[in-house]
C-alpha cells in the first residue's frame, strides 16, 4: 500500500510541476505585457526592469481608446471573425460528416483535393485573391474578408473535423437508428455530444486564425473604419513615435476578452460528456 | 442502415431543405455589411506613409476642410508603413486599380515615371509657385523638365550625439571616419566588470536603413554606386570597399554586438536612455522620442545635439540622405484630377501647417514661403530644437543630401533603382562584411548579384 | 473483452451491403487505386446525401482558391514585373533560374530546419501538455485558459512582445541571465547568430497550444473504462500511455501533425516580422519569406510564383510520403 501511495504522490507532484511550468511559460509574457501597459514611458526602459510598475496609471489605455481607432478595430475583428467561424463550422461540420459517414465515388479523392488547396502558401494567394475579389466588386468589404478567411480555414477545419468524426464509432448511430430515431435525431443526441469537444476545439482554432489574419486584411481593406485589430496594431507599431506602453495596452485589451471567453468555454472540454453512451 | 425507402427519401429532403436554408441565411446576412457609396460622390483614395496618429488626425482635418469646399468629393486616406504600402500598391496595380495619389520614394517615382504611369504635376507646381518649391528637393521626381512628384515634406538623416558627454570629455568634432571612431570610442563607458554600459554608436540593422547608409557613406567617400553611362554597378570600386571596411571597424569597436537585429526605433531608445552615445541615422522624429523616453531633465538639445557628419578617406565632403517622399498621382486611377485638386489644397499654408506641426522637427516644409512664415515657426517644439532644423537646412543648402541609394542626382534616371533597393543585395553585402568576409570579396559577390539582377530585368547596357 | 471505442477492432455491422459504411473506420489494406472503387454499390440516396453535405464546402473552397492557385501557376511561367503589366512567357525558365540560385537553396535549407524543429517540439510539448491538462487538479480551468494565450495573441503582438523580452539592451531575459550569472554579457537573441533559435523558440511557444487543444479534446472522449481496466491489470503509466492513449489519439495526432507541418512550412508572418528578410533577417530567410521578397521587394512576380509552386510541390510529395509511412488508423493488435 505504501508503495502505491508514494508512486501516486510523486506522480501527482510531477503533474503539478508540469502544470505550473505550463502556466508560467504562457503567463509570464502575458504578465510582462500587462505590466508594461501600466508603465509611463520613462519606466519602460528602466534597468533593472521593474515587474510591478512604480507609478502605474491608465494613461496608455486612455490614449488607446481615445486617440486611436482601437474600439472600431475590435468591433470589426469580432464581426468578421465571428461570421467566418459560423460559416466555416457549419460548412465543415457538414462536410466532415459527409466524408466519414457517407460512401460515394471519389470521396477520399475529394478530401485529398481539399488538403491540396491548403498547401498553397496563403502569402502567395493574396494578390490573385484580391484580383478575384475586385472582379466580384466586393473589395474593401467585410464580406470579402469573411470569404478570404473561409478559404484558408475550410480545408484545415474539414480535415480536423473529419479526424474527430472518425473517432466516433458508426455503431452508435446505427444503434440509435435501430432504436427508431431519425437520422437527424441520431446526429443530435448521439454524435453531437461526442463530437462537441472536437467542434469546440476546431471553432477556437478557426476563430483565432481569422482573428489573427494580417495579410488578407491589409490587402483587401482600405477604409480605416473596416480595419481589423492586427492591421490596426501594426499601424500603431509602425507609427513613428513608438509607444511601447500603448502597444502592450492594445495587446492586453485584445487578449483579455478572449481569455475570459475561453475560461467559460473550456469547461465543455471535460471527460465523460456523452462517453457513457456505448456499453459492452 | 435500416431505413426504408420512403422514410429515407423524406429525411433526405428535409435535410436538404435545412442545409439550403441555413446557407441561404448565412449568405444573405453578409450583404448587409457591404458599404455602397452613393453614386454621385467621387471617392478619391490617398495613400501615405505617415502613420503617427496625430498626423493622421491632422490630415483628416485637412480632408474635412477640403470636402466642405467640394461636396461632391470624398477623400479616403490611408497611412501605412512603407513595406505595407509597397504590398498594397503592387496588389492595386496588378488588379488595375491604383490609388489616386500615393507617397513613394524617389526611386519609386522614377520607376513609375519611366513606365508612363504618372500624371504630371505641373499645374500643382504652378499653383503653389514653381519658385516657391525649395530648390534642394525639386529633383526628387523631376523628369524631362516637368514635375511628376512634389515631396510632401523633406528632412535629412542626422548625426545625433550626446552633447553633454562630448563636452565633458573635451572632444573635437570628427572630420574623417577614423576621427569619428576615435570620438565614438571615447564616449563609451564600461562598468567595473568590463561590460559595456554605453556603446559609441547605434545603427539600425533593418534593410531599408542599411541601404540608406551605404548610399550616404559612399557619397561621403567621394564614390558612386552606379556608372552613369552604362548603369553598371560599381560596388567593387575602392570607395565602396572602404565603406565596407568602415562598417567592419564600427562593428568591431563601437556598435552593440546585436546591432543587425536592431530596428530603427530601437536606436532611438538606445540613445535616449544612454545605452548609446551617437546615432548616425537619426531623424527629426527622434526629438519627440527623446523628450518622451529620456530621463527627466535630459530630454533637450543641451544633452542631445547634432553635428556635421564626417567624410571618408577617399572623400572630401560629407553627405547625408534626404527623406522626402514625393506625392505621386496615377494617370490611370479613377479620379486623378480630383486628387490633384486635393494636393493643391494640401499645400495651402493654413492647411499645410496643421500637418507639419504634428511632428515639428521632422516634417519640414517643401515650400519656402511656409519655411519663412511666422505661423509655422511659432511652434514650441520647433523653437526648442531649432539646432536640429538648422542642421537639416545646412545639408540642403549645400546640396549634400541625396535620396536612398542615390549618390548623384542622375542616378534617378536609372530604371532599376527600386528593384536593387528591394533585393537586399546591398544589405547582404554589408552583412557578409561584418560577419567576417573580406570587404573586396563581399563587394565582388554583391556586384555579381546586382549585375545578374539588372540583366534579368532587361536593363543591361554594358 | 471487446473494446468498442477502439476503431481498429470494430465488428462489422448487420447486413452485407450496408456494412460498407462500417468499413470507414476499418481501413482495408487495398491498393491505392482500389480504394476509389466501391466494392458494392452504395444506395443512390446515400450518395446524394453525401454529395450534398460536402458540396457547400467544395464549392467554397474551389471557388475561392482555384482561381488564385491557377493564376499563380500561370504566373510562374511568365517573366512579369510586380508593378507593371508587361509580361513575357518564358515557360520553365524561372524554375531553371531558381535551380541555379544560391539564395533558393539557402532558403530551402533554412525553411526545412525551421519547420522540422518547430513541428517536433510543438507536437511533443503539445501532447505532454494535453496529458497534464486532462488530469483533474486544482486550478485546472485557469491553466487551460491561460495556456491558450500564446496562440490567441495576434502574431504582431506576440512578435513585439518577444522582441521586447529578448532585446539585447533592455530585455528581461538577458537581464536575468546576466544577473544569475548564466552568461557574462547579454546575448543578442535577435542578432545574426541566434535569430533562428529565437524564432524557433517563439514559434513553438506560439503554436503548441494548437496541438495541446486538439489532443485534449480527443482525450476527453476516450472512455475512462479503458484506463481503469488497464490499471486493474497492473499496467504502469507508461504502458497505459503507449497501449491505450497513443492509439486512441493517433487519428487526431496524424492529422494535427500533417496540418501543422503544412502550416509551419508555409509560415510567413512570424518569420517575416522577426527579421524582415534582410539584415539579421537574412539568417531566417525561409522559403515563404524568399517567395515574398521575390514578389514584393525584388518585384519579380514570376519568380515569386514559381517559388510558391515549388513549395506546393514539395508539400504534396511530403504529404504523399507521410500518408504512405503512417496509416491514418492505428493498428491495434
Amino acid at each position: 500500500m505504501n508503495r502505491w501511495r508514494l508512486r501516486h504522490l510523486s506522480t501527482r507532484g510531477l503533474l503539478y510541476v508540469g502544470a505550473i511550468l505550463l502556466a508560467l511559460q504562457a503567463a509570464f509574457p502575458f504578465f510582462w505585457m500587462v505590466s508594461t501597459s501600466f508603465k509611463p514611458p520613462t519606466e519602460v526602459f528602466a534597468q533593472p526592469p521593474t515587474f510591478i510598475p512604480n507609478d502605474p496609471n491608465w494613461d496608455n489605455f486612455h490614449r488607446l481608446f481615445t486617440a486611436t481607432g482601437f474600439l472600431t478595430y475590435f468591433r470589426n475583428s469580432l464581426i468578421v471573425s465571428g461570421l467566418a467561424v459560423l460559416l466555416t463550422m457549419v460548412v465543415s461540420a457538414a462536410g466532415a460528416y459527409s466524408l466519414t459517414r457517407y460512401q460515394y465515388l471519389g470521396r477520399e479523392k475529394i478530401a485529398g483535393l481539399i488538403l491540396c488547396t491548403y498547401m498553397f502558401a496563403p502569402i502567395m494567394v493574396v494578390i490573385p485573391f484580391f484580383i478575384l475579389v475586385k472582379k466580384m466588386g466586393i473589395e474593401n468589404t467585410h464580406f470579402a474578408l469573411v470569404l478570404a478567411f473561409t478559404s484558408f480555414c475550410l480545408p484545415f477545419t474539414l480535415w480536423l473535423m473529419r479526424a474527430f468524426f472518425k473517432t466516433i464509432p458508426l455503431q452508435l448511430e446505427e444503434a440509435a437508428l435501430v432504436d427508431g430515431a431519425g437520422r437527424v435525431r441520431a446526429v443530435i443526441h448521439v454524435i453531437l455530444p461526442l463530437a462537441l469537444p472536437g467542434i469546440i476545439a476546431t471553432s477556437i482554432f478557426t476563430f483565432i486564425l481569422a482573428w489573427n489574419d494580417y495579410i488578407f486584411t491589409r490587402i483587401l481593406i482600405t477604409s480605416d473604419e473596416l480595419k481589423t485589430l492586427p492591421v490596426g496594431v501594426q499601424d500603431l507599431f509602425h507609427s513613428s513615435l513608438i509607444d511601447w506602453g500603448l502597444i502592450m495596452a492594445a495587446g492586453m485589451m485584445i487578449t483579455i476578452p478572449a481569455l475570459l471567453f475561453f475560461v467559460a468555454v473550456q469547461r465543455y472540454l471535460i471527460r465523460g460528456w456523452g462517453a457513457g453512451a456505448v456499453k459492452g | 442502415m435500416i431505413l426504408n425507402e420512403k422514410e429515407g427519401g423524406a429525411l433526405m429532403l428535409r435535410k436538404r431543405k435545412l442545409f439550403g436554408m441555413v446557407i441561404l441565411i448565412l449568405i444573405s446576412t453578409f450583404f448587409i455589411p457591404i458599404m455602397v457609396f452613393p453614386a454621385e460622390k467621387k471617392v478619391v483614395r490617398v495613400w501615405h506613409t505617415e502613420t503617427e496618429p496625430a498626423t493622421i488626425a491632422a490630415f483628416q482635418e485637412i480632408i474635412n476642410d477640403f470636402e466642405k469646399l467640394h461636396p461632391d468629393i470624398t477623400i479616403k486616406q490611408e497611412g501605412l508603413a512603407w513595406g505595407d504600402l509597397e504590398a498594397k500598391l503592387t496588389a492595386a496595380l496588378a488588379a488595375g486599380s491604383p490609388p489616386d495619389a500615393a507617397h513613394g520614394q524617389a526611386v519609386t517615382c522614377a520607376s513609375f515615371y519611366a513606365k508612363g504611369l504618372l500624371r504630371s504635376q505641373e499645374d500643382i507646381a504652378a499653383v503653389i509657385g514653381r519658385d516657391n518649391i525649395w530648390e534642394p528637393v525639386r529633383m526628387q521626381c523631376f523628369h524631362d523638365g516637368k514635375y511628376y512628384g512634389i515631396p510632401h515634406s523633406p528632412n535629412v538623416s542626422l548625426l545625433i550625439y550626446r552633447k553633454d558627454i562630448f563636452k565633458a570629455k573635451g572632444l573635437k568634432q570628427p572630420e574623417t571616419w577614423d576621427d569619428f571612431i576615435k570620438v565614438a570610442q571615447a564616449m563609451m563607458e564600461r562598468d567595473k566588470d568590463g561590460r559595456v554600459t554605453r556603446y559609441g554608436l547605434s545603427l539600425p540593422g533593418t534593410p531599408l536603413f542599411i541601404n540608406i547608409l551605404v548610399g550616404e557613406l559612399t557619397a561621403a567617400n567621394g564614390g558612386r554606386l552606379f556608372d552613369l553611362k552604362t548603369g553598371r554597378p560599381t560596388f567593387t570600386e575602392k570607395q565602396v570597399v572602404e565603406v565596407l571596411d568602415f562598417y567592419k571597424k564600427l562593428n568591431d569597436t563601437v556598435l552593440p554586438p546585436g546591432w543587425l537585429g536592431h530596428a530603427y526605433l530601437d536606436t532611438f531608445a538606445n540613445l535616449a536612455t544612454g545605452k548609446a552615445a551617437m546615432l548616425y541615422q537619426g531623424y527629426g522624429r527622434g526629438a519627440g522620442y527623446i523628450e518622451k523616453y529620456a530621463p527627466k531633465g535630459t530630454g533637450n538639445p543641451d544633452h542631445f545635439g547634432v553635428m556635421v557628419k564626417p567624410h571618408g578617406p577617399s572623400g572630401k565632403q560629407t553627405a547625408a540622405q534626404i527623406d522626402a517622399e514625393p506625392w505621386m498621382i496615377f494617370k490611370n486611377a479613377k479620379y486623378p484630377e480630383e486628387a490633384a485638386e486635393f494636393i493643391k489644397f494640401f499645400f495651402k499654408e493654413e492647411e499645410y501647417i496643421k500637418y507639419l506641426h504634428t511632428v515639428p522637427i521632422h516634417l519640414l516644409p517643401t515650400l519656402k514661403s511656409v519655411q519663412r512664415s511666422k505661423a509655422y515657426q511659432a511652434n514650441e517644439m520647433y523653437q526648442r530644437w531649432k539646432e536640429w532644423v538648422d542642421m537639416d537646412y545646412y545639408y540642403f543648402e549645400k546640396n549634400l543630401a541625396k535620396p536612398t541609394l542615390i549618390t548623384q542626382w542622375a542616378d534617378l534616371k536609372l530604371p532599376f533603382g527600386l528593384e536593387i533597393l528591394g533585393s537586399g543585395i546591398v544589405v547582404d553585402m554589408v552583412t557578409d562584411a561584418v560577419r567576417g568576409m573580406p570587404s573586396k570579396e563581399a563587394a565582388a559577390k554583391a556586384q555579381a548579384r546586382a549585375e545578374e539582377l539588372i540583366t534579368k530585368l532587361g536593363y543591361k547596357r554594358w | 473483452m471487446k473494446d468498442l471505442s477502439d476503431p481498429g477492432a470494430r465488428p462489422v455491422a448487420s447486413s452485407g451491403a450496408e456494412s460498407l459504411s462500417a468499413t470507414i473506420a476499418v481501413q482495408p489494406r487495398l491498393s491505392r487505386w482500389a480504394r476509389w472503387i466501391p466494392t458494392t454499390r452504395p444506395k443512390r440516396r446515400e450518395q446524394l446525401a453525401g454529395a450534398l453535405t460536402i458540396s457547400p464546402a467544395l464549392i467554397l473552397i474551389l471557388g475561392l482558391t482555384l482561381y488564385p492557385v491557377a493564376y499563380s501557376i500561370w504566373l510562374s511561367l511568365l517573366e512579369k514585373h510586380s508593378f507593371f503589366p508587361q509580361e513575357r512567357f518564358v515557360g520553365l525558365e524561372n524554375y531553371f533560374y531558381l535551380w541555379k540560385d544560391a539564395e533558393f537553396w539557402s532558403s530551402l535549407w533554412l525553411g526545412t530546419v525551421y519547420s522540422i524543429w518547430t513541428i517536433v517540439f510543438q507536437v511533443v510539448l503539445g501532447v505532454a501538455a494535453a496529458l497534464i491538462l486532462s488530469e483533474t487538479f486544482v486550478g485546472r480551468g485557469l491553466v487551460r485558459a491561460i495556456v491558450l494565450f500564446p496562440y490567441m495573441v495576434p502574431t504582431i503582438v506576440a512578435v513585439i512582445l518577444w522582441k521586447w523580452l529578448l532585446n539585447d539592451m533592455y530585455g528581461v531575459v538577458n537581464y536575468w541571465m546576466v544577473a544569475l550569472r548564466i552568461v557574462r554579457d547579454p546575448i543578442s537573441w535577435l542578432g545574426a547568430d541566434h535569430i533562428m533559435l529565437s524564432t524557433i523558440i517563439m514559434s513553438i511557444w506560439q503554436f503548441f497550444p494548437f496541438v495541446l487543444l486538439s489532443i485534449l479534446a480527443r482525450l476527453q472522449t476516450i472512455p475512462p473504462e479503458l484506463y481503469e481496466a488497464a490499471k486493474v491489470d497492473g499496467a504502469s503509466a507508461l504502458r497505459r500511455f503507449v497501449h491505450i492513449t497513443l492509439p486512441q489519439i493517433w487519428g487526431i495526432l496524424f492529422v494535427v501533425i500533417l496540418l501543422r507541418s503544412i502550416w509551419m512550412f508555409t509560415k510567413f508572418d512570424t518569420v517575416w516580422l522577426m527579421g524582415e528578410g534582410a539584415g539579421a533577417g537574412r539568417f531566417i530567410r525561409t522559403l515563404p519569406v524568399y517567395a515574398y521578397m521575390r514578389t514584393l521587394t525584388y518585384y519579380q512576380a514570376g519568380l515569386g510564383a514559381a517559388l510558391a509552386v515549388i513549395m506546393f510541390a514539395i508539400l504534396v510529395v511530403c504529404t504523399v510520403i507521410y500518408f504512405r509511412l503512417f496509416r491514418e488508423e492505428a493498428d491495434i493488435g
